[in-house]
């Protein structure tokens, strides 16, 4: 009697926990987006911010978001790939192999300020690429690389042994097994990993703020500036003066990473059952 | 596949020819050094880093950088005692507040819900986890401050704010990984449990909890690791006074939020007090990595 | 094949890069105050527009950044919203005034203070006045809200009230933005900071805060405009050398009466040409 009350307490109490966090993120959603949809319109997609206080639409800032993210995505996805297959497939478990794990936790738990400041010192200032898609992508493609490489591994790692050991009884060579049988087989986990991370990459503020710059400009070259949607949203919360577009920055900002998330989602779904 | 005579030449009996084994060769070392880009990575940035930072011990000296208590870089003091302390404040105050709503929803995913509750709830915390700091911090700024200011009668701007955003931004973290770490302990054991009568809350404080204890602390540890270097949000919500903690409505600064704070106009030496407070940062995220590492080779 | 397509893609990034690159004749950078930024930016798109081919390319990261930009030559124009200080004089920049800007101290509507002067703002904002009634209001703690040191408006406020080696109070709240300067006293009774004049009407439905008279001088576009409002700054560009080219055509562009009455205007800002008696 006395421990069935107990458990029936204390499962409720578990029930509550739940119960808030999924609360919590209900109301984040629904408080960004009753007060974002309101100004969300072609117009305020499709134009440029205008006035003194950024009336008009965020435009060049999704575009720049857009640009850098996928700029880091092809340089971080070929390393990042190749990287979890030496892991997978070539590395004998050793110091050597256990160092470059290392190295992938804390590259992955690096704080994001740590890693703007970083990329200033490095791409910016040092390498002379100035504050530019190019320095912001190259510092966002080493925070996306750990997570690519992590979510690679595994799906190697998850491709059955069986069908490695046809490829290798036909007379495949290592690569040709690699290439030909392991990696097309893990892909749509890989490439759930790769949307992730790019995901991750969307979101990330402090990393772009130093190495991007915050120029309201349509980037061409990797070389010019831009001013990402987080940064336009940090400065819209900060300078406070035009808050509806800043609802509306923010709304468009969790839409572009749900979009992310579900697409994921979607891909490993819609692969797993074939 | 081993030769097994000796006497027969390798090149004899080998499959492939010359030129696929070294094009094999050449790719493994391809391979091998995308996976070092991690390592230069991290060593990179220890460099730059560091060598932006050096010269603090020199202009400041280690004592008076880390240990001195007033942080006034137009008036050439640069001790950062009161922001380390800001940090830990927000830090340790997140992870009171978010570490049972985290463990609490991560049991409730592997032990109590049902497949179709999980289906649902497990996503919901992954979003969470991808929602932008920035966009939590707006959240806390626009909606958050202003409630806890007329709670309190002050400003809204300090520790308890910061608290209570950040523990929601480590919520999604602590409880995946914990769930994970719950999973993987074998249903025998809960089998087990139940066979001799314990109840569903006695099996998972009993038998489950303590089996996936190192998988939870790992977390936990991990947790902390992002409420440290979370810049945006702690930013947007502490109120910046580069002061000691004096009440939760009072304002604090943080390493983070005070790199942000003066990035932009700092040169010379306060810039290089700024790299030092990037450096010291990113020591500390190593050794939570380290501990996690050494406490799963602890559970091994 | 993707790290082929990406090597492709930085190399033909680095050679566009390089050849157009940072061509002063069809490229300007304008960084510094986040006061001016709002000028800077309208007066960037308005010339981009005029004269197509051309880009003005501006960023906010605070007076002294702009400055420290333009002495070191990553920009052509530091915008500042304050003088330069001793140290960085007489290292050859150039200084053109665009506009003029009057810092309002700012209460919660709900406070009864009428009036300060000031010596009680630099007794409230170095600490040693903490609550309303040693100032004859109502009982009640003052809250401090400061800016940022990377702020003009800061800088200027400091200069003019907090004279005689006063410094402020290290446990005020620091906010890097107007907004929330102005957001925070909206909302909290018995909160005070100070924005530029322009920023006081509310605008985009945020809420009203109270401007106080300043040794009995209402702050309005005509006491800064006359120099009776005390605490009333110069807004700066700054150039290496006298503006040539470019740089000198944006001048022009920023001084015309279009931005001066126009953009200048809408931001709140005085026109230098109201000043100079016109």
């Amino acid at each position: 009697m006395d421990k069935r009350i107990t458990n029936n307490i204390a499962v409720a109490v578990l029930w509550v926990a739940a119960g808030i966090t999924v609360a919590v993120l209900g109301a984040i959603i629904i408080y960004v987006f009753v007060n974002g949809v309101r100004v969300l319109s072609p117009a305020f997609i499709f134009t440029w911010p205008h006035g003194v206080n950024s009336e008009g639409g965020v435009w060049p800032t999704i575009v720049s978001t857009l640009y850098v993210t996928i700029l880091s995505m092809l340089i971080c996805t070929p390393v990042a790939v190749l990287a979890a297959v030496y892991l997978a497939e070539y590395a004998h478990q050793g110091r050597i192999v256990s160092i470059i794990r290392f190295a992938a936790d804390s590259l992955a738990s690096v704080p994001s300020i740590v890693m703007g400041l970083f990329g200033f010192a490095l791409f910016v200032e040092a390498m002379g690429f100035g504050l530019s898609m190019l320095s912001a992508s190259l510092a966002l493609s080493l925070l996306m690389l750990p997570i690519v490489m992590r979510a690679t591994e595994e799906a190697i790692r998850s491709v059955p042994r069986y069908i490695r050991w046809g490829s290798y009884g036909m007379g495949a060579t290592k690569w040709q097994t690699v290439s030909k049988v392991v990696l097309p087989a893990a892909a749509p986990r890989v490439i759930t990993g790769i949307v992730l991370a790019t995901g991750r990459a969307v979101g990330e503020t402090a990393v772009v703020f130093y190495t991007m710059g915050q120029a309201i400009w349509l980037p061409i070259s990797p070389l010019e500036s831009g001013r990402p949607m987080t940064v336009h949203l940090y400065l819209l919360a900060v300078e406070g003066i035009n808050l509806p577009a800043a609802y509306g920055t923010a709304l468009l900002l969790m839409l572009m990473i749900l979009g992310f998330n579900l697409s994921a989602r979607w891909i490993l779904k819609r692969y797993r059952k074939v | 596949m081993s030769v097994q005579n000796p006497a027969a030449s390798k090149s004899e009996l080998t499959l492939v020819s010359r030129e696929t084994q070294v094009k094999e060769w050449l790719l493994a070392a391809l391979f091998f050094s995308c996976a070092f880009v991690a390592v230069l990575g991290v060593a990179l940035i220890f460099a730059f880093v560091g060598w932006k930072a050096w010269p603090i011990l020199g202009e400041v000296g280690f004592g008076d950088f880390l240990f001195g208590t007033v942080w006034a870089p137009s008036d050439g003091s640069f001790g950062i005692l009161a922001l380390i302390q800001g940090s830990f404040v927000v830090t340790l105050g997140a992870l009171a507040l978010g570490t049972p709503l985290a463990v609490g929803t991560a049991v409730f995913l592997s032990e109590i819900a049902t497949p179709r509750i999980r289906s649902f709830v497990r996503p919901a915390v992954e979003l969470l986890a991808g929602i932008p700091s920035v966009v939590y911090g707006f959240f806390g700024v626009v909606l958050l401050r202003p409630l806890i200011g007329e709670l309190t009668g002050s400003v809204g701007f300090g520790p308890l704010t910061a608290w209570i955003v950040l523990a929601i931004m480590i919520v999604p973290t602590i409880a995946a990984l914990s769930e994970d770490a719950l999973r993987s302990i074998p249903m025998g054991i809960r089998e087990a449990s139940y066979a001799m009568g314990a109840t569903q809350w006695q099996t998972i404080y009993k038998v489950v909890v303590p089996a996936a204890k190192i998988g939870i602390i790992d977390a936990i540890i991990l947790g902390m690791g992002r409420a440290i270097g979370e810049t945006m949000a702690v930013l947007m919500l502490v109120g910046n006074a580069p002061q000691f903690f004096a009440g939760v409505g009072e304002p604090v600064s943080t390493l983070t939020s005070q790199i942000v704070m003066d990035m932009g106009y700092s040169t010379g030496t306060h810039r290089t007090a700024l790299f030092g407070m990037a450096a010291i940062l990113f020591v500390i995220s190593m050794a939570l990595v380290l501990m996690v590492r050494l406490l799963s080779r602890l559970r091994d | 094949m993707y790290s082929l397509v990406a090597g492709f893609l930085v190399c033909v990034g680095l050679l566009s890069g390089c050849s157009s690159g940072h061509d002063s004749t069809t490229q300007l950078i304008v960084t510094g105050s986040t006061t001016i930024l709002p000028i800077a930016e309208q007066a960037a798109e308005g010339y981009q527009k005029a004269n197509p081919g051309t880009s003005v390319l501006v960023s906010g990261q605070g007076s002294s950044a702009g400055i420290e930009a333009v002495m070191t030559g990553t920009s052509e124009i530091g915008s500042s919203s304050r003088d330069l200080k001793p140290e960085e004089e007489g290292k050859g920049l150039v200084d053109t005034p665009i506009a003029f800007d009057g810092i309002a101290v700012i209460v919660n509507p709900s406070n009864p203070i009428s009036g300060l002067t000031v010596e009680q703002l630099r007794a409230i904002f170095s600490g040693e006045v903490s609550n309303w009634k040693q100032l004859g209001g109502e009982d009640r703690d003052i809250d401090l809200v400061n800016r940022d040191e990377a702020s003009g408006t800061r800088e200027a406020f400091k200069k003019i009230v907090m004279t005689d080696d006063a410094k402020f109070d290290r446990s005020a709240v620091v906010l890097p933005g107007t907004g929330q300067v102005r957001d925070v006293v909206a909302r909290a009774p018995g909160a005070i900071g100070y924005i530029s004049v322009g920023f006081v009407a509310p605008r985009f439905g945020s809420l009203p805060v109270k401007a106080l008279p300043v040794d009995g001088v209402e702050p309005t576009k005509a006491t800064v405009t006359s120099k009776k409002y005390p605490i009333a700054r110069t807004l700066h560009f700054f150039t290496k050398g006298e503006p040539t080219g470019l740089t000198a055509k944006f001048i022009e562009y920023v001084l015309s009466d279009k931005v001066q009455q126009g953009v200048v205007v809408d931001a709140g800002f005085v026109p230098v040409s109201d000043r100079d008696g016109r």
